[in-house]
């Protein structure tokens, strides 16, 4: 997995590519996630749009972002679910746990 | 140390979740030879890393000195995988069910649960000897083009 992230208003956009899958990529969202925390920035939304698939080892990470970020009276929300990624949200029923939105802006938008 | 070592259709790894896209690339080559669907190649990628995700944190304990051995069988019908460790085995019925409310927001525990959903058949072997065999079939049929 590879992270970029953007900035919109005031909204952070994180925006992981490729496979999600355990190992290194644990520790980089997390990361990243905790950076923002301490910039006082508490809007994330996960852009999915460019990651292929993830195992149960990426779902973790995406539910251990959500409590990291609502520890922080933050929110973290998801945009782009691909088919594959929402069929997983949807057999391990956390798509009742995740906001998430079809496009980025939908999701920015939402936080008003 | 074990080592990396890759044959025609086995990779062995080492106990380090480090090797995981090591595995992946080498499985994913091969299927996609096959000319399998990107959906079925995908839902077989993930159970791949479900099943030896399990094998190198439960199973052999993330020992270096342990390996995991994944063979794939590749029928004109069928993707079958053997994920071989060297633990001590482990009671898969045990393992409590991740869609039960209290377990949701939980950051583990979904591994099993997704091998069974996305798969055809999952079959755990606990070997005389030691170690767990885990074997995982999908069923598929290839598209011709004309």
């Amino acid at each position: 997995m590879k992270l970029s992230f953007s900035e919109v208003k005031d909204v952070m956009v994180l925006s992981p590519r490729g496979k999600i899958m355990g190992g290194p990529d644990a520790t980089l969202m997390h990361d990243q996630l905790h950076d923002f925390i301490n910039q006082g920035k508490k809007k994330v939304i996960i852009d999915l749009a460019k990651v292929d698939w993830m195992n149960s080892t990426g779902l973790g990470i995406l539910i251990s972002g959500l409590t990291t970020m609502r520890n922080s009276d933050g929110e973290l929300k998801l945009a782009n679910v691909t088919d594959k990624i929402q069929s997983l949200l949807t057999i391990t029923k956390l798509i009742t746990v995740f906001d998430t939105y079809d496009s980025v802006e939908e999701a920015v938008q939402s936080f008003k | 140390m074990s080592k990396i070592l890759k044959q025609k259709n086995q990779i062995t790894v080492p106990s380090s979740l480090d090797y995981l896209k090591d595995v992946d690339d080498f499985v994913e080559k091969r299927l996609k030879r096959v000319g399998l669907p990107e959906d079925l190649l995908a839902d077989v990628a993930i159970s791949v890393t479900e099943a030896v995700t399990n094998a190198i944190v439960h199973g052999n304990k993330n020992d270096l000195e342990k390996s995991v051995v994944i063979t794939l069988e590749i029928t004109e019908q069928e993707i079958i995988v053997w994920i071989k460790d060297q633990g001590n085995g482990f009671d898969p019925e045990s393992v409590p069910s991740p869609v039960e409310k209290d377990n949701l927001l939980k950051k583990v525990g979904r591994g099993i649960f997704i091998l069974k959903s996305l798969m055809d058949e999952v079959d755990f072997t606990f070997e005389p000897e030691g170690g767990t065999l885990v074997k995982i079939v999908k069923h598929f049929k290839v598209v011709k083009k004309s």
